[in-house]
């Protein structure tokens, strides 16, 4: 019988210790904290076990942040998806090698800037008299006022146009790259057969990408669970709570108005939950 | 040797060493490593580091200034002084003095202070701000009241009178408003926050005689309360775009960049306005009191000892001495020599010759007669932040107009009230 390797044990146990080391402890003192009743200002402190979870159902302000930070997820994911696809098959088509080269180049600008230089960037075009991208709609109508930031009905997508800027155009260029890796064979014997460049693409070339494409929305709705940065610069969650997620409204409650970490943590380890159960659920369907 | 000559060998020698531990105590450096300082970005703070040398002559080491947007200082300084307490000094101000002094995050300054730099020097009124339970916590970096400012060739050309009364303010507003030409009656903070737009509404509550509590009960529901909330509302109706979800920088802004006629704010916006460098309407402008009844809102922003980060009773003269350093008369004087009206704070500067021959003397009187109307408008408790974020967040609903029942608003802040006070 042929002796088993210590090696793959050597390597494997200390690198597993280190990552649960560092996932583990900040959550179970995340989990801890969110059964006591903590806050910044006192020393003092018990347990009230689930109390703090139970508050949360009744309060108006968490309520609202899930229906938004579905919304954003939804708004974001589906629009840089839709984006990239869009744009990476309209390269594919018109676009010859160099000219792609240089889209390609141009297109993964954004995603490098880092993401409070773009919302303050942002911030100052969206601005209702001097904004770069409000300037054609007072042109249009003669000076008429527009500020999408300061509208409930807008200020989410503003921002998230914002991210899909970002997000979107790399994707794009993502997708053009996936494009170009497929074997040629498929698509000629489409054309043979006077397949429109639409059904081409509808039902040869997406179909073949489906497992990477698949991977990239993953990708993306990791991403949009972090976009506090971006949503902090450019409304802090307003107007009102119009763009109050989880995250802007645990922050909020934690660190900018009453200092209830606990309640905070309460807000965190739910969202840790769902988010958990839902990207199982998502996983597992996708790959039946 | 003989027991005399002993003796007064050991006292020469006992003599000459005291002396010489006493002067190299008196050249020991104060400071043993650079002051971390938490702050938001200020014209005088930043003036103040072109000047690092000199405070490192005087202290043995420097000083590094980390700079935050008001709201971000607010909540960084509060996370870093509740758990690791990084910074030796923090910047406080009016809003958030109470909670820090009574969490214990902040030691009394005065105590650390050095009595050459003459803190009763600072103007009255700020030193009240600093003050809190009989204990001054800062030294001010900027401070005051409110002032009217306005658009004298405006309003002459709509043939209206600067308005003396809030009524007036009220009527007048509307007409002074075309926004075809890009005008626009006034400028409000929409933006949440005690520190926002729930520091602009407090003048209108106070007007109407709000009183934050009826005895030991809150009382945040009155009609007072109520009439304030809908007069600022109407008055939002004219104010400059981009003030819906802005704050100070967005209504000076507008201001400043000729597209407002009236403005009521924190008096720096004077000095700003008559600055070429950072106003178009300078030479257009006219300075007068807060309309009555309106109260001016007390308010002043400084420096303060961290307690956590200075353990020992030797960091904290350092930070002491770093604070004294910082708003000395020497360095307000260079504030002055700058330009920077909103960072000036002592009544040697402000009563000085050189500051009515660069400001003149209309904004000296308006200044005088505004102190008349200063007054603390917020809840001067630890638990005001708390209270006055929520309100804040309301309002901006009830700006943006995701909510229009103003008393159950108001209800609702009440019944939060009522959950603080019974804490």
């Amino acid at each position: 019988m042929p002796r088993r390797s210590s090696l793959p044990v050597t390597f494997v146990v200390p690198t597993l210790v280190i990552l649960l080391t560092l996932s583990m402890v900040p959550t179970l003192y995340a989990i801890i904290i969110a059964l006591q009743n903590r806050e910044l200002s006192s020393t003092t402190y018990s347990w009230v076990w689930f109390s703090n979870f139970v508050d949360l159902f009744s309060d108006r302000r968490f309520l609202n942040a899930v229906w938004v930070s579905v919304k954003w997820e939804i708004v974001t994911v589906v629009a840089t998806m839709v984006v990239a696809v869009g744009l990476g098959v309209l390269m594919f088509e018109v676009a010859g090698p160099r000219l792609r080269n240089l889209y390609c180049l141009l297109f993964i600008i954004p995603v490098l800037l880092p993401r409070v230089s773009a919302a303050f960037v942002w911030k100052f075009a969206y601005h209702p008299l001097y904004g770069i991208a409000t300037y054609p709609y007072r042109l249009l109508t003669g000076g008429l006022i527009f500020d999408p930031l300061s509208k409930p009905s807008t200020a989410l997508f503003a921002v998230a146009s914002v991210d899909v800027w970002q997000w979107g155009l790399f994707f794009g260029v993502i997708v053009l790259k996936l494009l170009e890796t497929l074997p040629p064979q498929p698509i000629e014997a489409a054309r043979l057969d006077h397949a429109k460049r639409w059904q081409i693409h509808a039902y040869v070339t997406l179909p073949m990408l489906k497992a990477p494409l698949v991977s990239l929305m993953f990708v993306k709705m990791i991403e949009s669970l972090r976009s506090f940065d971006l949503i902090y610069v450019m409304t802090r969650g307003g107007p009102g709570v119009a763009t109050e997620t989880l995250d802007m409204y645990a922050f909020s409650q934690g660190f900018i108005e009453s200092g209830k970490v606990s309640y905070a943590s309460a807000m965190a380890v739910l969202m840790m939950i769902a988010t958990v159960i839902t990207f199982t659920m998502l996983w597992k369907r996708v790959q039946a | 040797m003989k027991p005399v000559r002993l003796a007064a060998s050991l006292g020469a020698a006992f003599v000459l060493s005291a002396t010489v531990s006493t002067i190299a105590l008196a050249q020991a450096p104060v400071c043993s490593a650079p002051v971390k300082v938490l702050a938001q970005p200020r014209d005088g703070l930043t003036l103040l580091e072109d000047s690092k040398a000199e405070f490192e002559k005087l202290s043995g080491a420097g000083f590094k200034i980390d700079y935050l947007n008001e709201n971000d200082r607010r909540a960084k300084s509060r996370a870093d002084a509740s758990t690791v307490g990084n910074y030796n000094v923090y910047y406080v101000d009016e809003a958030n003095v109470a909670l820090f002094a009574s969490s214990k995050w902040i030691v009394p300054l005065t105590d650390y202070y050095p009595a050459d730099y003459d803190y009763a020097d600072f103007d009255p009124g700020r030193q009240k701000v600093a003050t809190y339970d009989g204990k001054v916590w800062f030294a001010p970096l900027t401070g005051g009241g409110d002032l009217m400012v306005y658009r004298k060739d405006v309003l002459e050309a709509a043939g209206i009178q600067p308005p003396k009364t809030l009524d007036e303010l009220i009527a007048d507003v509307p007409k002074l408003t075309n926004a075809d030409k890009g005008m626009y009656g006034i400028a409000l903070r929409g933006a949440r926050g005690s520190g926002a737009n729930v520091w602009r509404w407090m003048p209108f509550f106070k007007a109407y005689g709000g009183k934050w509590f009826d005895g030991d009960k809150p009382a945040f529901n009155s009609d007072a309360a109520v009439k304030a909330t809908e007069t600022y509302l109407k008055l939002f109706k004219d104010s400059a775009p981009g003030t819906q979800t802005g704050s100070w920088d967005e209504s000076t802004g507008a201001f400043l960049s000729g597209q407002v006629a009236i403005l009521v704010e924190s008096t720096p916006l004077s000095g700003m306005a008559v600055d070429p460098k950072t106003s178009q309407v300078v030479g257009k402008i006219g300075f007068l009191p807060p309309p009555s009844p309106l109260p001016g809102g007390g308010y002043g922003h400084g420096l303060a000892i961290a307690a956590k980060a200075n353990a020992d009773d030797a960091s904290k003269k350092c930070a002491g001495l770093f604070i004294a350093w910082a708003t000395s008369k020497e360095n307000e004087k260079r504030r002055l020599d700058a330009h920077q009206f909103g960072e000036l704070n002592r009544t040697s500067i402000l009563s000085s010759k050189e500051f009515a021959d660069i400001y003149g003397a209309d904004l000296g009187q308006a200044l005088a007669e505004t102190g008349k109307v200063t007054a603390v408008n917020f809840w001067q408790d630890p638990r005001w932040p708390d209270l006055g974020d929520r309100w804040g967040i309301i309002l901006e609903e009830l700006i943006a107009g995701t909510r229009t029942d103003v008393k159950g608003s108001l209800n609702e802040l009440e019944a939060y009230a009522n959950e603080l006070v019974k804490k």
